[in-house]
């Protein structure tokens, strides 16, 4: 479904990404860990197509991405769900227009099922009844979880969320990882989380990445993370 | 030396990449890419805007105009000719120049720092993570709408340009209101107004582009924000000045 190969990206002479190489495959869940500042959110970047990597290739469906125009890309993007680190919520629309915003775009439902649909997903995410609002009033954790909703109500195939648990309480963390898994299970998505946040990243991955310095170090299921004997790993996943 | 030779292929590129971004929007436009209820949107912010702003302007440009008129000519003995004076200034050359510098101020700063902030804070980027072309969604309105209301505002700020005159005329000129107001459509001609038309229309394109160009290239935080914004505005202004002598004189080569 996604195949990365080789990608490799650095910024002003700085190498971030150094000859990424993964898979994620239909209904599954891939958890990118990593440490602050290492890369994971530009890695989700390069494989939507925001940035284009100096090397390698990235494949969607069997199209490698880095080739493709940006008007090219802009279609393959109507079918990827994709959750920014800080939300990026229109600040001129309030909650309902902006999760509203890809059903008018890209369906033709009428109001009235737009309204429900929305207001199915505000519950989901446990923020019902503030659809007047706008994303300045809302908290940091509020405004994240408007825009995963704003991610996830095209039903996409493909997940991509930046840190989607950064910023909420223990207990929302919890809520959202299993809204995600319970989404992308239900579409059958090829979904992609990047997180710090160990006990939801293993809560809700079928697989497991870890990247250290611009490379992967480690990847398989998170029983066999906790079984591994880099000591790397062992830190990042016990401490 | 090398600095220099650094800083015109820079400007080059630069003026390059603005020139394809132009061609970029005509091209959405041309496809009927335009969302008309967002264009309506912002002919209505951009206009509400500076509608005040430019009005107060003109009224007392048109006052000024009228009052150092009547001294002027009055030491030829043509005073009757105050009518004229200021209609003719006012719509060839004031009403298009100040609309536009008053403009861009206001209503183009607001553009760019829109534009400047929603691409500091992730939402140019998102737009095109939701398979939407920022260009289509957010400058084609926008620019439409300088397009549309800058003339709009330019013929109302003439309108009340003229209005002020009248006033000034009136009160201490002691000129006959009815006998102004005759003299000033007298004095108007269709090359005159077009002449001053032809202009705003083309400040109303220039100034949407710069503004619109630098929004969407703003990069770097608040702090960008504001740079590019000056940037924005300055530019815009520089443009119209220059823009304007470059016009005047080609108007007046091919309509006298
Ligand atoms: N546009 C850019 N220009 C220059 N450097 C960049 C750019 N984007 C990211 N970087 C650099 O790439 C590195 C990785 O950044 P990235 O945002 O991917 O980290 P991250 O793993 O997502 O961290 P976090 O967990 O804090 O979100 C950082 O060192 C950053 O300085
Ligand atoms: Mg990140």
């Amino acid at each position: 479904m996604i195949k990365i190969s080789g990608v490799s990206k650095s910024f002003n002479g700085q190498l971030v990404l150094d000859d990424i190489s993964l898979e994620v495959k239909e209904n599954e869940i891939l958890v990118i860990l990593g440490e602050s500042g290492t890369g994971k959110s530009v890695l989700l970047k390069n494989m939507i197509g925001l940035l284009k990597p100096d090397e390698g290739s990235i494949f969607i469906d069997s199209e490698d991405i880095t080739k493709l125009s940006e008007k090219a890309l802009l279609k393959i993007r109507k079918g990827i769900g994709y959750l920014f680190q800080e939300g990026a919520l229109y600040d001129f629309m309030n909650v309902f227009e902006n999760v509203a915003f890809p059903l008018k775009e890209h369906t033709s439902l009428k109001q009235q099922e737009i309204i429900n649909k929305v207001q199915a997903v505000l519950k989901e995410i446990d923020l019902a009844g503030i659809e007047r609002k706008y994303p300045s009033e809302l908290s940091g954790g509020m405004k994240k979880r408007v825009a995963l909703a704003r991610a996830i109500i095209l039903g996409s195939k493909i997940l991509f969320c930046d840190e989607p648990t950064s910023g909420l309480d223990p207990i929302r963390s919890r809520d959202i990882s299993d809204l995600i898994k319970d989404v992308s299970k239900r579409m059958g998505c090829s979904t992609v989380v990047t997180s710090h946040d160990i006990k939801n990243a293993f809560r809700i991955a079928d697989r497991v990445a870890l990247i250290h310095k611009g490379k992967i170090i480690a990847v398989g299921t998170p029983s066999d993370l906790k079984s591994s004997d880099d000591k790397f790993v062992r830190e990042f996943i016990l401490c | 030396m090398d600095k220099i030779l650094n800083y015109i292929i820079n400007l080059i590129a630069d003026v390059g990449a603005a020139i394809c971004f132009f061609f970029d929007v005509l091209g959405n436009i041309f496809c009927g890419k335009i969302r008309v209820g967002a264009v309506l949107k912002q002919v209505y912010e951009q206009g509400i805007n500076s509608v005040v702003i430019i009005a107060l302007t003109s009224l007392a440009s048109g006052a000024v105009l009228a009052l150092q008129g009547y001294v002027a000519m009055s030491r030829f003995g043509a005073k009757e000719y105050v009518a004229h004076l200021v209609a003719l200034s006012l719509v060839r050359e004031l009403g298009p120049v100040f609309t536009a510098l008053i403009f861009s101020g206001k209503a183009g700063a607001r553009i760019a720092a829109e534009l400047g902030s929603m691409n500091v804070n992730n939402q140019m980027l998102a737009t095109r993570t939701l398979g939407i072309d920022p260009i289509e969604f957010l400058i084609v309105p926008r620019m439409l709408a300088c397009f549309i209301v800058v003339p709009l505002l330019a013929v109302m700020a003439e309108v009340i340009g003229i209005a002020g005159g009248y006033m000034i005329g009136i009160l201490e000129a002691h000129v006959e209101g009815t006998f102004y107001i005759n003299q000033t459509i007298k004095a108007v001609t269709y090359v005159d107004f077009f002449s001053g038309f032809i202009k705003v229309i083309f400040f109303g394109i220039i100034i949407g582009w710069i503004c619109c160009y630098q929004g969407y290239n703003t990069t770097g935080g608040s702090l960008g924000v504001g740079k590019f914004t000056t940037r924005a505005v300055a530019y815009s202004y520089i443009a119209i000045i220059l823009s304007n002598a470059v016009l005047t004189k080609v108007i007046l080569t091919f309509w006298g």
